[in-house]
Order: structure tokens, then C-alpha cells, then sequence
């Protein structure tokens, strides 16, 4: 126990005089620097000491070299020099500690935003503005292989490269853009709709926002290094992967600190909604968005050591010699994919169920009515979580499993299309005789639902294992993937986005534009992705550079309208960009929503609440007469006050 | 609801069925068919389509209902009526989809049982995938091996996968069957075709940087020109070395990755085999022990330009077959196969 220091650093508080050590030695840019570089010598010297006590040849192993000094110990060095491990080395040390220390929280410059942070809503912002820079790069890798694809044949890119191309942009979409893009809006509006001033643990917040630019990088950087990218696509199939070039094991590092990344926020997104909850707000009050995020926290918590797990075997094999996946040496090859799927699985929720918080908090505010079902939809939200832990061999109907593996993992397959459908009959339900408002986030959420099902069904087919085993590992499931993902996940961030960037920056975006970005992102992404179903059922294999000639015409199609989807995102950065700096001002609650975050001014309070809400309904009374979800009791003591008093 | 809301609403999910259905029946979604397992895989498809296709026109037409009904002008600030809920639609859509599913379940799973029946009396043939190559031994055929897969024409065919280096996955789209190939563990997949003709195998698990061209042709014949073919193949692997060499070469798969005018194959993968003295050369060894260690060990000397670790050791092959393929690549390499 630190002693209580009766003490308090407000925000914004002066930092200390700058001498000239004080620039090396301070949080910051430059300590980073040289604490990587620092780090990463330690990793090096770590890895020859051992090396040469035990007399193994060569000395300098770049394989193992790679992963200790540049993969593992240079990016704690970077984090410790940024100050994310600040707060706690000096408790550890024992030296003096403020536990009331603001002085990082909160957004008042720019420079706030390139340091760790606790406030959330700063954590916020950096986690959606970086994902968002992640997604423009997953974007482009895809259009880069799509120019590959749209001729039969090799025209720019070698085998390889192309197989690095599809790889990076599906583990970038996934692990640096849809997973971490609902933990940035979630942290935005979490702590803002159940009430509380901040999350549960601030400083772990700032962390693991910090790990995700680490995770990218190692994404990205694994084009520079000899043999180059990681090339055996996201799934990243043992033994394949054990004897692929050395870009591998920054597929296997990336994923770790992604990973780490998601636990933190999912614990903190536990802690935060079940102990931080205003006066009044019992779970049954709660909106949907934070039962989803409730729901896919458990999912993370329970599910992403396995994914660790198996990148963790994967890369003891490449270079401590174990043979967990060598069938050789009595390793067991379907091992990985039971390890591996036993994640992933339940990830293709992580990277749903926000979606459908999202999706209901739009729905709901826009067709002026409350959600139909309300508990219901928060109980299919449970099932699914439940059900999402028993169906993973599904994706291994031609794996080689045991046969009698397949017919019950069909069942739970198919039962887990019940719960979704409820969710989606419920929003029919909610928007039947509304009121409603066709803007832009009210576009993108009835687009999700409308893409979602098309995805939805087209998993039906996947379900049942005749039809899989024909359609696996084909197109059809790349149509069945985007489907869901860019269909249904992209479709809800953009709609999440685009409703609470009036909250986050307090000014309006453009709604021409953003329905201009809608059209174009809705007839795009279909003229893409729905060939692509019928590539798959007559015979086009995933993840080919090269295919059979009579698949050309499609494919060009194909090539031509993911380019526009492309020029779509340029509308989106405009829009965003530009209405960031120049945009109306939005007022508090532009949309008239019921929920807390609408209730505080745009963007909010350092500490959210000036006044304590008292919640005393719940949050989608559209249409009842007097009905509240919170009143606001004038008579006590603000947060911000209690602090900087 | 009034009786013509009603009305509008059922309009509209026909007009959208109608146009998934026109979608579904217009496209020849599948290729065409070449086994009974199709059949089976077809009718399960079309079973779940039907279902697929009333779900969505009911989505459908209630977002576009609500789209025409229910938009109101930004500037409308009143809000919809507060139906919170209703307990016995909830029950409806919540048993509806179940017993949807339970019913593509039972179907599937009938059809899945019928399609993994090898019968009394299949004919066995082992496939054996490496990088970036297909081999099919007929056990039941003196061992006889082809780098295409021939089958006789209405006989159920069992065959038993292995994987030498990675995982692959065979696949003919005609046939609707596939399967993984495992390092270290046997699997099996049963086929019965129906129609004589070619069609392609495809590898469809991403094994490595060749991955798409990892493809052979399966060919389906009629019994008496199967019979005749085994006879054939079997003569020439006993006939003199340069035309057992010749069988080596094809059925090892050998040309999906090499150039060798002699065997008319055009694979770039690997190392031009039409250039091997001069490589032998550059690796100073005599051509034969050169050729020979290449097969068996191909990492001792790899070609200037070319990836390690790619080739997979061929030191498997019986020795009868080396000697014939090491004597046939050193007469054609030297114009001698001419």
C-alpha cells in the first residue's frame, strides 16, 4: 500500500521545469525512442548470453533474435519510454505516488492525444483514428491483390507477395480494425451511458490502447524483412506456418499484443459495467450497446488465450524445436485448429455483438420508438455467447475431424441462427410504425441489418455440412466473411460513427456526404462481394493468385468495384476530417436520444458528469409520456469538483 | 394492422421473392454434375435456398414497407407508438427459425451420412499431396501410380489422403466432394461419378507460395477404357527405362513445377530441368550423382534464384523408379530422350 497522500494534480496541471535531461528522461517521444533502442539491445544481449553459455551455433540467430530483442523486448522498451508503465514502476520502486494524479487525463490539445491517456474518451478517439488508419491500410493491400486478381494469370506480384498481401489485410481488418474499432467506441460510450466518470482502470486503459500501434507496426513491417510477409493467410495453418520465411513470427508476435490489448480493455469493460453503474442503473436498465459489450467482453476474456495459445506452440516450434505440429515427430496437425478455432470462433462475435449494441441504440433513437423485446435481445445476446463456445469445428468439416464430430456441431450451428434471428425481427419490429429518420447512421444500421441477413443465410448454408464441403475454402466463404464482416461490422461502426461524432467533437458532420459515402459503400461493397458466391459454388478456390480463365470476366467486375469502394472511404476521410475541424456545432443531443451519453454536453466533461445521474427507467421510453431514464440531482457534489477541490 | 397494409406488405415479399427466386433459378449457380454425391449436396442446397428465399422476402419487404410507410421529414420531432414488446410473436419468431433449421439439419444430415457410404466394394486409391503436386496409387491396380486422377464411370471410389509436407485439400467441384490431406494422419473421402469427362482437381487449403497452381485433372471413363489403361500403364512401367522414366516423371507430378521438352512439361516453379548439365555443372558434381542427390535431397545444391526448402525429398521412391527417372532426366536433359 502506497500511503494516502492526501494530494491532488488536477488536469492540466503545469509539468515540471524542462532542463535539458528533463527531455530525455520525461514521458514522452524521445525517452521512447531511446528506451526501444535500449530494450532491444538488452533482448539481443539476452539471447547471445544464452547462446554462447550453451555453445549453440550460430551465434546470432536472426530467427531467435527477431523474436525476443525486436518482437518482444524493443516494443516493452517503447512502452515504458511513451509512460504507460509510469504510475506503477514508481509504486513497484517505492517511490512517492499521487494517487489523485489528473495531470493525464483529459483532451485539451493535440499533444494529449500522442501520449497514454486516461481519460477514455481520449482513449477513444486514439483507438478509432488508429484503427481507421489500420483499415485504410488493410484497404489498400486489398485493392493492391484485387489488381492482381482481376486478369487470369500474374500480372504485378509474385506468389508470395500475393499470398503476404491477402494475409496482412485479413489479419489487419480483423486484429487492428474491426476487434479494436468497437473497443474504441466502446470505451467512448460505455462509461458515459452507465453513468461513470471514467473506466474502471484508467491507466490499464491507456495501455492497452498503447499495444495496438505496436501490433500494426509488427503487421506492416513484416513486408521489409527477408522473404517477406507472413503469406499463409490469417488462419495461419500449422505446419505451414512453421516453415514459412521469418515475416511468420510477426504474425505470431502481432497477434499476442493485439490479443493482450483486447483482454485489458475487456476486463476493464467488466469491471467498469458491473461496478460503476450510476445510482439506479440495474442491469435491466441498461442500454443494448453495453449488454453487447458486456457479452463480447466475456467472450474475450474467455476466448483470446487460446488464439495466444496457439501462435505461442506455433512459435516454440519455428524456434525452440518443439513438435506440437509436427506429425513427424508425434505432433498432432489438427491440434492447431482445434486451438486455434476454439478463438476464433468466438471472435467472429467479438466482432459482431458490438454491432448489434450499435445497431439497437441507432434503430431505436431514429425509428423514435423502444426497442421491441428489449429483454429478449438481451438474452439472445447471452445465447449467443454461450452457443459461440460449441459450434468451432465447424469450420473444420473437411479438416479431418472425428465424423462424428460434424453432426452435432452442424446442430449448434444452426441453432445459433435463432437467437440472431430474434435480434432481427426485433429491429423489423422496432422500426414498424416509427417514426423514421433516414440519415446517416440510421442508413448504415438498416443497411447492416439488410446485409447482415443475406450473411446470416448464406451462413445457413455453411451450417449444413453437405453444402459446406462443397463450398469450403472457396469463394462462397470469402462472399460469407464480407458478408458479415464489412456487411455487417463495418456497416455499424460507420453507423456508431457517424452518431456519436457529434458527441466525440461536438460538431456535425456533413449528411450529404454521408449518405453520399453510404450509397457508395452499399452498391460497392454488394457489386464486390456478391459474384463472389457464385465463384465459389462453380469452382474459384480462396486465396489464388492465379485461376481458371473462365472466372476472368467476374473477377474484373469484381476488381473494377472494390476500386470504388475504395474512393468511397475518400468521402468518408473528407467528411470526417473536414467537419472535425469546421463542422456546425452539434449541441448536446442532436438526435434527441434517451440515453445518459446524450444527456452531457458534446464533447463531455473531463469527468463526464458534472451532476450524478439517478436512473430511473429504462433507457428507450420513445413515445411514453413523461417517461425518464435519469434525472439529475442538482444537490450533489460533482466529481470534477470533488477532485480539484 | 389494416387489411390493406397487409396486403402492400404481402405484395412487396412477393415482388422480392420473386426476384431471389428469378436470381437463384436464372444462374447456374452449381457446375454441372458428375456424382451421386452432387446429387445429394444439390438437393440440400436447393432444400436451403427455398427457406433462404422466403426469409429474406420477408425481410425485405418489411424494410422497404417501413422505408415507403414510415419516413418522416427530418424536421418531425413526435415520436412512434411504445410497443415494448409482444410475448406471443416473440414465441413465433423464435420457434419458426428453429424448426426451419431442425428441418435443413435432418436433410443435411441424411445426405452427409448417404454421401460418406463407400459401399461393399470401392475401389481404393490413395492420394498423396506434397507441394505443389498430386500422386494416385491404385493399391488394388500393382501399385500403379498417375498424376491424374482416372476413374471408371458409375464405381464408388474410396480414397485415402495423406499429405507429405503441408496441409492440402482435394477438391472436384463436379464431384461436390472434398477433403483435407493431413501430415501424419489418413483421411478418406468416397466419390461415385456419373459422367464421363475432365475435370479439374483443385488444392483448396492454402499450402505455400505455389497454392494455385497446385492442380491435376480428375478423368472419368468408362469401365473398359479404365481396364485398358491400368493394362497400358502397367506395360510401360515394366517396358525399357527411358518410357519407365517417362512414368516416374508424370506420375510424380514432376511437371507442375519443372520445364523438360522431352516430357512436354511447362511448370516455372523449379529449375528448368532441360538446363541440368549446366547446373550440375555449376554445382561441380557429375550429372547423374547430381540429378540423383536433387531428387533424394534437394537442399544440397539449390539453383541460384530459387527458394530452399521447396522441393520435397523424393527419397521415397522405389529404387527400380529412381534409377529410371535419374536415367531418363539425364538422356533428355542431354537431347538424348528426343
Amino acid at each position: 500500500m502506497t500511503t494516502a497522500v492526501a494530494e491532488h494534480v488536477p488536469i492540466g496541471a503545469p509539468r515540471t521545469p524542462k532542463t535539458v535531461g528533463d527531455y530525455f528522461l520525461k514521458a514522452g517521444w524521445i525517452r521512447a525512442a531511446w528506451m526501444t533502442c535500449l530494450f532491444w539491445g538488452f533482448g539481443l544481449s539476452l539471447v547471445l548470453i544464452f547462446r554462447a553459455w550453451a555453445g549453440w551455433e550460430p551465434l546470432f540467430s536472426w530467427p531467435v533474435i527477431t523474436v525476443v530483442a525486436t518482437l518482444t523486448a524493443a516494443p516493452i522498451g517503447f512502452l515504458a519510454g511513451i509512460g504507460a508503465f509510469d504510475y506503477w514502476a514508481r509504486y513497484a520502486i517505492g517511490a512517492p505516488t499521487v494517487p489523485e494524479d489528473h495531470s493525464t487525463h483529459g483532451g485539451r490539445t493535440w499533444q494529449d492525444y500522442f501520449r497514454p491517456n486516461t481519460d477514455h474518451k481520449v482513449i477513444g478517439v486514439q483507438y478509432l483514428v488508429t484503427t481507421i488508419f489500420f483499415f485504410v491500410a488493410g484497404g489498400m493491400m486489398a485493392m493492391l491483390f484485387r489488381a492482381e486478381l482481376a486478369r487470369p494469370g500474374m500480372q504485378f506480384v509474385d506468389n508470395q507477395t500475393f499470398n503476404g498481401l491477402v494475409s496482412v489485410h485479413a489479419a489487419l481488418m480483423i486484429f487492428l480494425f474491426v476487434i479494436p474499432a468497437f473497443a474504441g467506441l466502446g470505451n467512448y460510450v460505455i462509461p458515459l451511458m452507465i453513468g461513470a466518470p471514467d473506466m474502471a482502470f484508467p491507466r490499464l486503459n491507456a495501455l492497452s490502447y498503447w499495444l495496438l500501434p505496436i501490433a500494426g507496426s509488427m503487421m506492416l513491417l513484416s513486408f521489409l524483412v527477408p522473404g517477406g510477409a507472413f503469406a499463409t493467410g490469417w488462419t495461419s495453418y500449422a505446419p505451414l506456418a512453421t516453415d514459412q520465411p521469418l515475416g511468420q513470427v510477426f504474425f505470431n508476435m502481432g497477434v499476442q499484443w493485439a490479443g493482450a490489448s483486447s483482454i485489458m480493455t475487456a476486463l476493464n469493460f467488466l469491471v467498469t459495467i458491473i461496478t460503476m453503474r450510476a445510482p439506479g442503473m440495474t442491469f435491466w436498465r441498461m442500454p443494448l450497446l453495453v449488454w453487447a459489450n458486456f457479452t463480447t467482453s466475456l467472450l474475450v476474456v474467455i476466448a483470446t488465450p487460446f488464439i495466444a495459445g496457439s501462435q505461442f506452440f506455433v512459435m516454440f516450434d519455428r524456434i525452440m524445436h518443439t513438435n506440437f505440429f509436427d506429425a513427424a515427430e508425434g505432433g498432432y496437425v489438427l491440434g492447431y485448429q482445434h486451438i486455434f478455432w476454439f478463438y476464433s470462433h468466438p471472435a467472429v462475435y467479438i466482432m459482431m455483438l458490438p454491432g448489434f449494441g450499435i445497431a439497437s441504440e441507432v434503430i431505436s433513437t431514429m425509428a423514435r420508438k423502444p426497442i421491441f423485446g428489449y429483454r429478449l435481445m438481451a438474452l439472445s445476446l447471452m445465447a449467443i455467447l454461450v452457443l459461440g463456445f460449441s459450434v468451432w469445428a465447424h469450420h473444420m468439416f473437411v479438416a479431418g475431424v472425428a465424423p462424428w464430430l460434424r453432426i452435432p456441431m452442424m446442430v449448434t450451428s444452426m441453432i445459433i441462427a435463432v437467437p440472431t434471428g430474434i435480434k432481427v425481427f426485433s429491429w423489423l419490429a422496432t422500426i414498424w410504425e416509427g417514426r423514421l429518420h433516414f440519415n446517416t447512421p440510421m442508413l448504415f444500421a438498416l443497411g447492416f441489418v439488410s446485409m447482415f441477413v443475406i450473411g446470416g443465410l448464406s451462413g445457413i448454408y455453411l451450417a449444413a455440412v453437405p453444402i459446406d464441403i462443397h463450398v469450403s475454402d472457396t469463394y462462397f466463404v470469402v462472399a460469407h466473411i464480407h458478408y458479415v464482416l464489412f456487411g455487417g461490422s463495418l456497416f455499424t461502426i460507420f453507423a456508431g460513427i457517424y452518431y456519436w461524432f457529434p458527441k466525440m467533437t461536438g460538431r456535425m458532420f456533413n449528411e450529404r456526404l454521408g449518405k453520399l459515402h453510404f450509397w457508395m459503400t452499399f452498391v460497392g461493397f454488394n457489386v464486390t462481394f456478391f459474384p463472389m458466391h457464385w465463384l465459389g459454388t462453380q469452382g474459384m478456390p480462396r486465396r489464388v493468385s492465379d485461376y481458371d480463365p473462365r472466372f476472368g470476366d467476374w473477377n474484373m467486375l469484381i476488381s473494377i468495384s472494390s476500386f470504388f469502394l475504395g474512393a468511397s472511404i475518400i468521402v468518408f476521410l473528407y467528411n470526417m476530417i473536414v467537419s472535425w475541424a469546421r463542422g456546425p456545432a452539434a449541441g448536446p443531443n442532436p438526435w434527441r436520444s434517451r440515453t445518459l451519453e446524450w444527456q452531457v454536453s458534446s464533447p463531455p466533461p473531463y469527468f463526464n458528469f458534472d451532476e450524478l445521474p439517478q436512473v430511473v427507467g429504462t433507457p428507450y421510453e420513445y413515445g411514453v409520456p413523461d417517461a425518464r431514464h435519469a434525472v439529475f440531482n442538482g444537490d450533489r457534489t460533482t466529481q470534477l469538483e470533488e477532485v480539484q477541490s | 394492422m389494416r387489411r390493406g397494409s397487409i396486403l402492400q406488405l404481402l405484395g412487396l415479399g412477393i415482388l422480392f421473392g420473386g426476384a431471389a427466386t428469378a436470381v437463384a433459378v436464372l444462374i447456374p449457380w452449381l457446375p454441372p454434375v458428375a456424382s451421386k454425391q452432387r446429387d445429394r449436396i444439390d438437393f440440400v442446397f436447393w432444400f436451403t435456398t427455398g427457406i433462404c428465399i422466403a426469409v429474406f422476402a420477408l425481410v425485405a419487404a418489411v424494410i422497404a414497407y417501413s422505408l415507403i410507410k414510415f419516413r418522416v421529414r427530418p424536421d418531425d420531432d413526435s415520436d412512434g407508438p411504445p410497443i415494448h414488446g409482444h410475448t406471443g410473436v416473440e414465441i413465433v419468431w423464435t420457434a419458426v427459425p428453429a424448426i426451419l433449421v431442425t428441418a435443413i439439419s435432418i436433410v443435411s444430415s441424411i445426405a452427409l451420412v448417404k454421401n460418406d457410404d463407400a459401399g461393399k466394394d470401392p475401389l481404393n486409391v490413395t492420394v498423396i499431396a506434397r507441394q505443389f503436386a498430386w500422386t494416385f496409387a491404385y493399391p488394388d491396380q500393382g501399385d500403379l501410380t498417375s498424376a491424374q486422377l482416372r476413374l471408371p464411370l458409375d464405381r464408388t471410389v474410396k480414397l485415402h489422403l495423406h499429405a507429405l509436407d503441408v496441409i492440402h485439400s482435394f477438391w472436384v467441384p463436379e464431384f461436390g466432394q472434398k477433403q483435407d490431406a493431413l501430415p501424419g494422419q489418413d483421411t478418406s473421402l468416397v466419390i461415385t461419378p456419373t459422367k464421363v469427362g475432365t475435370y479439374p482437381v483443385i488444392c483448396t487449403e492454402l499450402c505455400g507460395f505455389g497454392h494455385a497452381l497446385m492442380r491435376t485433372s480428375a478423368i472419368v471413363m468408362k469401365p473398359a477404357a479404365f481396364q485398358a489403361w491400368v493394362h497400358e500403364q502397367r506395360n510401360a512401367a515394366n517396358g525399357p527405362p527411358g518410357q519407365a522414366g517417362q512414368a516416374v516423371f508424370a506420375s510424380n507430378g514432376c511437371a507442375s513445377c519443372h520445364t523438360l521438352k522431352a516430357a512436354n512439361a511447362t511448370g516455372t516453379a523449379g529449375p528448368d530441368l532441360d538446363k541440368l548439365p549446366a547446373y550440375a555443372k555449376q554445382a561441380g558434381k557429375p550429372l547423374e550423382d547430381f540429378v540423383r542427390e536433387s531428387i533424394v535431397d534437394p537442399n544440397a545444391y539449390v539453383q541460384p534464384g530459387f527458394p530452399k526448402n521447396l522441393m520435397p525429398s523424393f527419397s521415397t521412391l522405389p529404387k527400380a523408379q529412381l534409377d529410371a527417372l535419374v536415367t531418363y532426366l539425364v538422356d533428355s536433359s542431354k537431347g538424348g530422350g528426343k
